[in-house]
């Protein structure tokens, strides 16, 4: 019990700390952003943060790094937030293509062998109903990919250790995020960010030190 | 020297199999670092590995007949580790114990051991030694040792899934198979040498037919494959709540499909209320809450027959967005089309158009027990 939430505070201080600092980068960037680009600041940061925790070891933090790289303006922010660490370098795209076509030529032997064997073996209706219950987990196998990041090409069993892994930090996510807006909540009706300013990266701030002082 | 380590680690490893179950958990979790956590806690919340650990502590009365059980818990070298046990017809009888209440002298044994490890396994698993056994549900996992990497957790533990390898249970004849189609055929019934061939074997997934089944390598592997994924959904379903019940592929893939996109949609949304931290610039949402419930949504939500009604930006209560942001980590089955059709917006509105179907909960609670997705919340919560 206490390693596990051990576990989970360090992971959640350090996504903490990236995605605080990627606010603020972000603010020096742009001054006087509406609501909606602050939504897009924060998300975006958060998104950079919890990926960057990961250290690029598994293969959704890296798409993700890589698609929020995508946008020009985005590109900046990015390399400032990681000039200290370690460079993200996506999976050369050959690669990928290769792995691809290496898949999908198994894909096909599998299938044409497989209903043969099992033609001979099992009867007619068992083959369909197996068949059925193939192309349903097939529906829903697409479906996950559409959802984990970098997810396209991967095989089922890679694809599921991503999920897990995609999983646990969106939980840390939500987690870390659903605590501050408490926090704001708290500080707002107990009145104590009338004293932050019009920024509003400021009340953030003063939600985070009474976060903090309410929690250690 | 071989023989003496092995009767030595034998004995360990059945004076420290009684309190191996203890042991175990609390050795996993008294450990400080970063990786080791990590693995530790997902390994405490899955229930599959515990209950491995728990069977592998009857192997006792087995344990004459040639049984190896290795265990090995992490220790403080930032291994990332497992329980190691091999209830099979091997015959090599050195167990390798180790839990973190050994001395660091042993772990720094077990490290050398482990660096071994893998070509005597290599080798077991070619010789065969056939002699009747309990059926028990023994499974083999393999450590795999890292080397101060930042290996993370679930990588860490699925990498023991590579290299599972399932036993059958019955006493027929069996066929060895090795992935580089090295087949063995003979039944061997030697009992008590145990000579370990020193020939270093590459790490090979070492699998054997069942009885009734076919024995060509591209079912066999098909088979390691299948079992792979299935090991892996188990932990899925330890990690995602409300997955006890469900068996089957489609069934688990579904569930976990629609709490991914739950907690995407989380994040969106709380994204959202962060940004409307600062009461001062609240009259700006009224206009921007309209936009962004059009812009925003992550599926592609028809938008026709939508009616808003007037959002009142002075009765942002924060208080409802808090208990329908646990309320909306409840919605599962709701499809976005039906959530389109039958919005209607009353006036605490600040929050996107999927939070108010809390009216739909009701079918939905069941699913994801409410109590349980709080409680894995609150589990994670600093003390």
């Amino acid at each position: 019990m206490k390693a596990r939430t051990g576990y989970s505070t360090s992971l959640k201080q350090e996504f903490l700390k990236k995605w605080i600092k990627g606010i603020r980068i972000y603010s020096n960037f742009k001054k006087d952003m509406n609501i909606l680009e602050r939504k897009k600041a924060i998300k975006l940061s958060a998104d950079l943060a919890i990926a960057s925790t990961r250290n690029a070891s598994t293969r959704w933090s890296r798409t993700l790094t890589a698609n929020i790289s995508k946008n020009e303006t985005n590109k900046l922010f990015v390399e400032q937030i990681f000039s200290d660490s370690e460079v993200i370098k996506k999976e050369a795209p050959s690669r990928l293509m290769a792995r691809s076509n290496r898949i999908a030529s198994k894909k096909i032997w599998r299938r044409s062998h497989i209903t043969q064997i099992k033609a001979r073996k099992m009867g007619p209706y068992a083959v369909k109903a197996s068949s059925i219950a193939k192309k349903l987990v097939k529906n829903r196998t697409k479906v996950l990919k559409s959802l984990v990041p970098g997810g396209e090409n991967m095989d089922g069993i890679s694809l599921i250790k991503e999920t897990l892994d995609y999983i646990v930090s969106l939980r840390v996510q939500v987690d870390v995020m659903r605590r501050l807006a408490s926090a704001a909540e708290n500080s707002t009706r107990l009145g104590l960010s009338s004293k932050c300013s019009v920024h509003w990266l400021q009340g953030i701030f003063t939600v985070l030190d009474h976060w903090c002082a309410m929690v250690h | 020297m071989d023989v003496l380590e092995r009767q030595w680690m034998n004995m360990k490893w059945q004076k420290s199999a009684t309190h191996l179950n203890e042991d175990y958990r609390l050795s996993m979790f008294s450990i400080p670092s970063i990786q080791d956590q990590q693995f530790q806690g997902l390994v405490e919340s899955d229930q599959g590995i515990v209950e491995l650990v728990a069977q592998a502590k009857k192997p006792d009365p087995v344990m004459e007949n040639g049984r190896n059980n290795f265990c090995r818990a992490e220790n403080s070298l930032n291994y990332a580790s497992c329980v190691y046990w091999n209830g099979s017809e091997f015959e090599m009888n050195y167990a390798i114990p180790t839990t973190a209440s050994c001395p660091p002298e042993v772990a720094v044994a077990n490290k050398v051991k482990e660096v071994a490890l893998p070509e005597k396994l290599g080798s077991a698993a070619r010789r065969e030694s056939f002699k009747k056994r309990k059926s028990y549900k023994a499974r083999e996992l393999k450590v795999v040792a890292e080397e101060q990497n930042r290996e993370k957790k679930a990588k860490g533990r699925v990498e023991e899934e590579d290299s599972k390898i399932t036993k059958q249970n019955s006493n027929s004849k069996r066929t060895t198979t090795t992935s580089n189609n090295n087949k063995e055929t003979s039944a061997d019934n030697s009992k008590g040498n145990s000579k370990l061939s020193e020939i270093p074997k590459p790490d090979y997934i070492h699998v054997r037919a069942r009885r009734g089944q076919a024995t060509d390598s591209h079912s066999l592997a098909e088979r390691v494959r299948r079992e792979k994924i299935s090991e892996r959904m188990k932990y899925l379903q330890g990690l995602v709540p409300g997955c006890n019940k469900i068996t089957g592929k489609a069934g688990m893939l579904d569930e976990i499909i629609n709490y991914v996109q739950s907690l995407q949609r989380q994040i969106e949304f709380l994204s959202m209320k962060l940004a409307a931290i600062n009461p001062s610039l609240a009259f700006d949402i009224e206009n921007f809450m309209v936009e962004e419930m059009f812009l925003a949504s992550t599926s592609s939500i028809p938008t026709a027959g939508v009616s808003f009604d007037v959002i009142n930006p002075s009765h942002i209560q924060f208080n409802s967005l808090q208990q329908g942001v646990s309320c909306y980590g409840l919605e599962t089955d709701v499809n976005p089309p039906d959530i389109m059709l039958r919005r209607t917006i009353s006036s605490p509105v600040l929050m996107p158009e999927i939070l108010l179907e809390s009216s739909y909960l009701n079918a939905s609670i069941s699913t994801f027990s409410s109590s349980g997705f709080t409680e894995a919340g609150n589990v994670e919560l600093e003390k």
